[in-house]
């Protein structure tokens, strides 16, 4: 198994999950690079997850986030959840507004029925999905009452990006999504949430001639979406905002008519992905994984708070199983600055170095940190087994560079690596086999793994 | 009193409902107690307690608290009350059963983590015998053991599989009057039954949604008259067999609101409004009902997990004599007699 290997493997699991155990990781490297690839790619190969024991075990909304977070450390198809994040991401739809959790974790567990298959489906379920319809006031969108929000932002965020239409674009989608709306939930008192079903009502929708991209014709919602998915356009956006979320950092969305792309080529590469396939996602993920762009962009994107706390909790082996108190980690992403379920604005995280200011970073570093610290975890106890493995004393160069393996494989720069160096140094030669000084090694690999976490490069994915 | 030898099953009518969100949120269990209390048990993330409460849906205030230190609970999962109206309580997470007098009072905890006879992994559903032996099923070591009811081990059975007496993460148990021991199976999908010593009897159950199948099954409970009721989790409902095994009817919820539920949306005219918009056809549903409890006088209480409150019905079976009930027939006839 060479190193290589293992750091491409890392990497796409990074990418196209959350992380991996080293175990997990040893697995998915005997497998081969595109046999990953291709499983991932097909999440009804197998069943990603015990829905019972989820059930059994957590099974009321109001944990749902730290349900979420157990899916990703968990879920045999990993690329589904962070698809259903991917979707959630672009899709950005508010709690803060809605205020009814069901109808918001509803709208996830779609992202996760239908995210990677058809743009087409993706956006007609997301037309029909009443946390969208609310959050972007589809509901008043009426027949000689129009509201042109959802129809807007559908053109301007979730399809096409700004400069692929028109005004007058937006006010003929904005009709043909008239009468889209919801049935009236049930009330939360005194018994709890009831799902809002997607309801079309005949009489308030527009039944009129309009002009949408150069189509004319008496068009509803699903007529728009047909359309909007054959535009080059969307297959470009679409791409775009794959490459940003999987591949590397790109500015934010509202500057991308003005911006362009760091790499167009990778970006044509995927539109036509997208356009041979009639707008597959998951043919699309297909080619970006297996592409030479995708695999030379180690480190290239800084980790979302829910990547960098999932990829710390599959280190140290946290949630491998069912346990009390998985919402704490949603707390956690929500203190480094993503709520989950609850997007700041209609154009969700900003995403990059905005991830990092000097209050979020230290809100990243002290969770790494203090999850780390705890020698008996699963994880932690893993490496110690195979540096007793190793078979020999470590020098303080071996131990560094065994830490760094274990921990991503990680690379860091001279100066990292050197911070990393005197620290090892100043303990001399490190064996692991001797029980006599296990007390101090384990000590030594803590430290160790927490200047890590702690460090520049760790906040890079 | 004697088991019937048959009996009249003049019907089983929903009778009302208790409590509402916020008072009992997410009930997994409830215990009956004496003179009309109940014993609410309810279980989310990152909080778990005991709403004492009445049949007249009067709320008594809470027992017990969300932890893992002395005469706390993690992630409890049964309710009991012995015949002093002590309540015993498992918690899977913890691994142990933890005891409170009526008063709230903590009185006891006992269990050891580990798969050796008389330890605990994930203790899931406990019942006590007409002795006050406690049955407790070990779910995640696939077993059921019997203790005295301060925790001495007496005997055990059962390990993973799918044959007779084998289990998969089995959940809840019942004793009925006679001795024997019905055990949920849970990811097999069946009702296994044993008499007190382990000896297997019958199960009943396969996967599915029919009529005597099951989604996940997850608590039990038997009445004076052996009938036995299984909460079908998956399946949002109630099943009622009798002590055969033999499926008699399904409970799918019948809700209305309770006196305090009523109480509260008189002074909230938004969700009244809402409510007056709304299909209101899906509230009187269960969902995903993880328990059910019978009382002595055939009112059967089912904690409504996805809803917050318990609805409670009313058995109306009459016993049969041997003169009143002919004997069993072996096939079935068109006669009219």
């Amino acid at each position: 198994m060479s190193q290589k290997d293992v750091a491409l493997m890392a990497h796409l699991m990074r990418r196209a999950g959350f992380g991996t155990t080293r175990t997990e990781l040893e697995a998915y490297v005997e497998k081969g690079y595109e046999n990953v690839v291709d499983d991932l790619v097909h999440p009804e190969r197998g069943t990603p997850i015990d829905e019972d024991i989820l059930e059994r075990y957590f099974g009321s909304e109001g944990g749902y986030v730290g349900i979420w977070i157990y899916r990703m450390l968990n879920s045999r198809c990993p690329l589904q959840e962070k698809m259903a994040l991917f979707w959630h991401h672009v899709f950005a739809t508010g709690l803060g507004k809605n205020q009814h959790i069901l109808a918001s974790t509803n709208q996830i567990d779609m992202f996760r029925r239908v995210g990677m298959g058809e743009m087409r489906n993706i956006l007609l379920e997301l037309s029909r999905d009443p946390a969208m319809i609310f959050w972007l006031d589809n509901n008043e969108n009426r027949k000689g009452e129009p509201n042109e929000n959802y129809g807007r932002e559908l053109l301007e965020l979730f399809s096409l990006g700004v400069g692929n239409y028109t005004e007058d674009d937006i006010k003929n989608c904005a009709l043909a999504f008239t009468g889209w709306t919801f049935g009236q939930p049930i009330p939360l008192y005194p018994h709890g949430y009831y799902a809002p079903p997607f309801l079309f009502v005949e009489e308030e929708h527009d039944d009129r001639e309009k002009t949408f991209l150069g189509h004319t014709g008496n068009f509803n919602g699903d007529d728009i979406i047909n359309i909007i998915v054959e535009q080059p356009a969307c297959a470009r956006f679409i791409s775009r905002h794959l490459y940003n979320f999987f591949v590397a950092d790109e500015p934010q969305v509202p500057s991308w008519n003005v911006t362009p792309p760091q790499d167009p080529e990778a970006i044509e590469t995927l539109a036509d992905a997208f356009m041979a396939s009639d707008g597959d996602i998951s043919h699309v993920l297909s080619v970006l994984f297996n592409a030479d762009f995708f695999k030379e962009a180690r480190f290239k994107k800084v980790k979302s708070p829910t990547e960098l706390v999932t990829g710390i909790l599959k280190l140290v082996g946290t949630g491998q199983g069912p346990q009390p108190g998985m919402a704490q980690y949603g707390s956690a992403t929500q203190l480094m600055g993503q709520k989950l379920l609850d997007p700041p604005t209609v154009e969700g995280w900003h995403t990059g170095k905005e991830w990092i200011d000097g209050g979020l970073l230290t809100a990243r570093v002290n969770f790494a940190v203090r999850e780390v610290s705890d020698a008996s975890k699963p994880g932690i106890q893993d490496i110690i087994a195979r540096l007793k493995d190793n078979g020999n004393p470590l020098s303080p160069e071996a131990f560094v560079e065994s830490c760094l393996d274990f921990a991503g494989p990680l690379v860091v720069g001279d100066t990292t690596r050197q911070y990393l160096t005197e620290f090892a140094e100043a303990n001399g030669e490190i064996d692991f086999r001797d029980d006599t000084t296990a007390a101090e090694n384990q000590a030594l690999l803590v430290s160790m793994l927490q200047l890590i976490v702690a460090s520049r490069e760790y906040q890079l994915g | 009193m004697g088991r019937p030898y048959g009996l009249l099953r003049a019907g089983f009518p929903y009778f009302k409902c208790l409590s509402m969100r916020r008072t009992t949120n997410f009930p997994v269990d409830i215990a009956i107690g004496k003179e009309g209390r109940l014993y609410i048990l309810c279980r989310s993330d990152n909080t778990a307690m005991i709403r004492k409460y009445t049949v007249e849906d009067e709320d008594l205030g809470t027992m017990g608290r969300y932890g893992q230190g002395e005469g706390q609970f993690t992630w409890p999962v049964t309710i009991i009350a012995d015949s002093e109206e002590n309540i015993y309580v498992s918690d899977e997470y913890l691994h142990r059963i933890v005891a409170f007098n009526n008063e709230g009072e903590h009185i006891g905890t006992w269990g050891e983590h580990g798969t050796d006879p008389g330890q605990l992994n994930g203790p899931a559903g406990i019942a006590f015998d007409s002795d006050e032996n406690l049955y407790v099923v070990d779910s995640l070591s696939h077993r059921v053991q019997k203790f005295t009811k301060d925790g001495k081990f007496r005997l055990g059975w059962g390990h993973y599989g799918d044959g007779e007496g084998e289990f998969n993460m089995p959940w809840g148990v019942a004793v009925d009057e006679l001795g024997d021991v019905y055990v949920v199976d849970w990811r097999n999908d069946r009702v296994q039954k044993f008499n007190a010593e382990g000896e297997f009897l019958f199960a009943f159950g396969k996967s599915g949604s029919g009529n005597g199948e099951f989604n996940r099954p997850a608590g039990i409970d038997v009445d004076l008259h052996g009938d036995v009721y299984v909460a079908d989790r998956g399946n949002d409902r109630i099943q009622l067999f009798n002590a055969e095994g033999r499926y008699v009817q399904k409970f799918l919820g019948d809700a209305t609101l309770s006196k305090v539920s009523q109480a509260y949306m008189m002074t909230n005219a938004s969700p009244n409004r809402m409510r007056d918009m709304a299909d209101l056809e899906p509230q009187k549903y269960l969902r995903q009902p993880k328990s059910v409890a019978v009382s002595d006088d055939g009112l059967m209480f089912v904690p409504d997990f996805g809803s917050y409150r318990v609805q409670v019905y009313q058995n109306m079976a009459v016993p049969l004599t041997e003169q009143e009930f002919s004997p069993p027939r072996r096939s079935v006839t068109l006669h009219q007699e």
